[in-house]
Parts: structure tokens; sequence; C-alpha cells
């Protein structure tokens, strides 16, 4: 029997799926870029304008999560599922799953309504693929 | 191969030794058994710490965290006293939202080198979250005074060191000193609750909730826009003026400008719209309450 653990193979599901839902995120139009970051702020998958660096991006977009998730603990509240904060120039959506935070980044023009379900799509697989699935609405008008 | 010529005979190699043709010979099918048998075992054998480490790395960059997990701690035991695999443990931790198990691994990562710049980070994101500014501002230096390109504490620390006062300790809460609101100007909608303003240095101006869960909530709100702004401002997309966070059973919505932020909250199931603009409306009677232009 090979006792040697099983290495992980280059392209894992999860990292496929990981690449997929960014891939997907960014077909949206004026989306400019998204990111899977775990809580400690590792980057799993990025694609970003090259005016942003990735690694400040994802600490910062990780402490923002970890800030939802602990404040809700504190404030004995649910925890979050999505949240999206706007500027003038344009909106920072943020997913909350098991291996961490779903980020897209979209521009003023951005359809809100639409990048919100498809982020709930792309983290009701996350889910699926590490347990139970939520639920989704049909359309983003359900929102 | 270097050779010498000894004494008139044939060449002698400089680094083998050998003193005749069947010797070396020999020597040579030793070693290539050796080798084939090296491979037969590297299969049966255990890996050793660095090896599993490593595996475990893979495994964690793809999200894999239960098996990198089970590889770190596999690793551990082998070699207990291993700065990566303890820094990778507490990696592991956070991302199981196993918060003082991560700070004990970050503290074993700086007991063997006290300036692991990725250690200190770990301690001062975890100082963060625990809203411990003057804890998490020493780790943040530390690490940027020997690694001063380390672009994640660098972008934690150009946030805190624009936070002009720490968010506010349990029983140390600033006092709101402007003028004299008036209750009844601030009803929230129906369905609305936990509407809060404070400013954004962390003074509560006014709840609608009891003074220590108004606290909480303010702290937790001046956290989030803190963030939010420093994150938004990092993305190039300018100051934090609107946000809606959804959770299972409700949806908060935050509108701010740069010195003032009011949450609310509805139910889950309330309509995005809707949400919006009951917080619009709250948020212009707030301003002019305030006596603040939009």
């Amino acid at each position: 029997m090979n006792a040697e653990p099983a290495a992980p193979r280059p392209a894992s599901a999860r990292a496929r799926e990981f690449r997929r839902i960014v891939t997907e995120m960014l077909k949206i139009d004026r989306v400019r870029g998204g990111l899977v970051v775990a809580a400690d702020g590792l980057v799993i998958t990025s694609s970003l304008p090259r005016s942003i660096a990735v690694e400040p991006l994802a600490a910062l977009t990780a402490t923002l999560g970890r800030e939802l998730e602990v404040g809700a603990d504190r404030l004995k509240r649910t925890p979050f599922h999505t949240a999206l904060f706007s500027a003038d120039d344009g909106t920072v959506f943020l997913g909350s799953s098991p291996v961490g935070f779903v980020v897209v980044l979209g521009d003023r023009e951005v359809n809100v309504g639409l990048v919100q379900w498809a982020l709930r799509k792309a983290l009701a697989t996350l889910e699926g693929a590490w347990g139970s699935q939520s639920q989704i609405p049909a359309t983003p008008e359900d929102i | 191969m270097l050779a010498v010529k000894l004494r008139g005979g044939r060449p002698r190699p400089l680094d083998g030794g050998f003193t005749s043709e069947r010797e070396s010979n020999h020597v040579g099918l030793l070693r290539l058994l050796s080798r084939i048998w090296d491979t037969i075992t590297s299969f049966t054998r255990p890996p050793n710490a660095a090896t599993l480490f490593r595996r475990a790395d893979l495994f964690r960059q793809e999200g894999r965290f239960e098996e990198a997990a089970e590889l770190v701690a596999q690793g551990l035991r082998v070699a207990p006293n291993n700065g990566v695999g303890h820094l990778l443990s507490a990696y592991l931790h956070l991302a199981f939202r196993q918060i003082g198990p991560a700070k004990s691994e970050f503290e074993a990562v700086l007991a063997l080198d006290p300036y692991h710049p990725r250690a200190l980070l770990g301690l001062a994101k975890i100082a963060l979250e625990e809203r411990d500014l003057a804890a998490c501002r020493p780790f943040l230096d530390k690490a940027l005074q020997y690694y001063p390109d380390f672009p994640e504490a660098r972008a934690l620390q150009d946030m805190v060191s624009s936070w002009t006062t720490a968010p506010a300790a349990p029983g140390q809460h600033p006092v709101y000193a402007g003028p004299p609101i008036q209750v009844e100007k601030l009803k929230p909608p129906a369905g609305g609750r936990e509407f809060v303003l404070t400013q954004a240095d962390g003074t509560l101006v006014f709840s609608q909730q009891g003074d220590k869960d108004a606290e909480d909530l303010a702290a937790h709100v001046t956290q989030v826009y803190r963030i939010a702004s420093a994150t938004l401002q990092r993305a190039g997309l300018g100051a934090l003026r609107r946000g809606i966070i959804q959770a299972a059973t409700e949806t908060t919505f935050f509108r701010s400008n740069d010195r003032l932020i009011l949450a609310l909250s509805f139910p889950q199931d309330v309509k995005v719209g809707f949400g919006l603009l009951e917080t619009d409306k709250l948020w212009t009677n707030s301003l002019r309450e305030l006596g603040v232009r939009a």
C-alpha cells in the first residue's frame, strides 16, 4: 500500500470551480475583476485589472469579510451571505463561503442585481461542493 | 570526470579512489541498485516533514483545507518545531475560523523566529478582528521594519494609520457632542430595526436600541465602514457611499459620507429597492436634523 498521501493534482475539481466562478463573473457587463480569497488572506484565484495589486486587495477584503462574520457573531446575528459596498466609481461585492470570500469588482454602471444574483449562484455552487446548498432566487429581479 | 596519471598506470579518478575497473563497476552497480531500492521504498516509506508541508501548501492553495490540515498535523508529529508547519497550521485554523488555535500557532512561529513577517501579519489581523488596535499596530510595524516591501502588511498599516481614533473598546466609548437630536424625527420605517447613526470615528450619535447593544452595533458599523472604505479606495473606486449586507435573517443597509454612517436593518425578505428608499429617507432626515448638508 502507498503510505504517502496522494499529491494534489495541478487542477483539482475545486481549483477549477474557483477559476470558473471568477471567469463567469467577468462575463457580466461592467465587472472589472474578481478573486477568491481565503479567510487568512490567501489568494486562491484572481483576475484583476493591472492597476490593482492583488495581495493588498486580498488582505483588505479578507479583513472586511472577517469583520462581517465576527461582528454578526458578536451581535448575535446570523452570518452574512453577501454584501456590497458602493462608491462613486464602482462597487465591491463580497460573498461568504466555507472556503473564504468571493470578491467581485464592478464599475459605476454595473448591474448590481445581476452581480448579486450571479454571486449567490456561485456561492451555492461552492457550498454544494463543501456541504449544504442554499436557496437561490430564480432571477435577479427576485432578490 | 577529472583524472590524473599515477606512476604511468591507468588514469585514477580524483573523486572515486577505485583501484581497479572491476571495483569501479562493482560500486557503480551497488549505487544503481541503491537508487532502485530507494525508488521502490519511496512508495512505502513515510514522507518527511518538508514533503508533507509542501503538499499541504499545495492543497491549501486549492482550497482543500481538510486534506491540508491532515498533512500538516502529520508533519508536525514528525517535526514538532518546524516553523513552516506551525505557520501552515495557523493559516488553516484561520481558514476554519478557529481564532484561538491560529493565534497559538502564529505565536509558536514567532518563538522560533521573532521577526517572521507572515506570523506577525497573522497576529496583526487577529488583533484587528478583536478590535485591539493597540496590539495590531506593533505587529504591523515590526513586520514592515524588516520587510518594508510586504504588500499585505503595508495595506493594513495604511488602513489603520488613517484611523484617528481606535474602534471603541468596552467601557470607553466616545460621547457625541453635536447638536441635540429630536428622536421623533428619526423614526425608522415599518419593519426597520437596529437603526444606528455614528460618526466616522466611532462616536455613537443616535440609536434605536438600548445603550449596550447600541455601542456594540456602533462599533461594528464603524469598523465595517472603515475597512470597506479602505477596500474601495484600494480598488480605485472612491469613498464608501452605500452598503447592503444580506444575512439569513436580516438585510442591513448602510449610507455614509466622510463623517457620518447610518445603518438600518430589515427582515431578510425585504425588497432591496424598498430598503434603499427607506434608508435614503432616514439619511436625509438625519442630515437635516444634524444640520449637515448632503
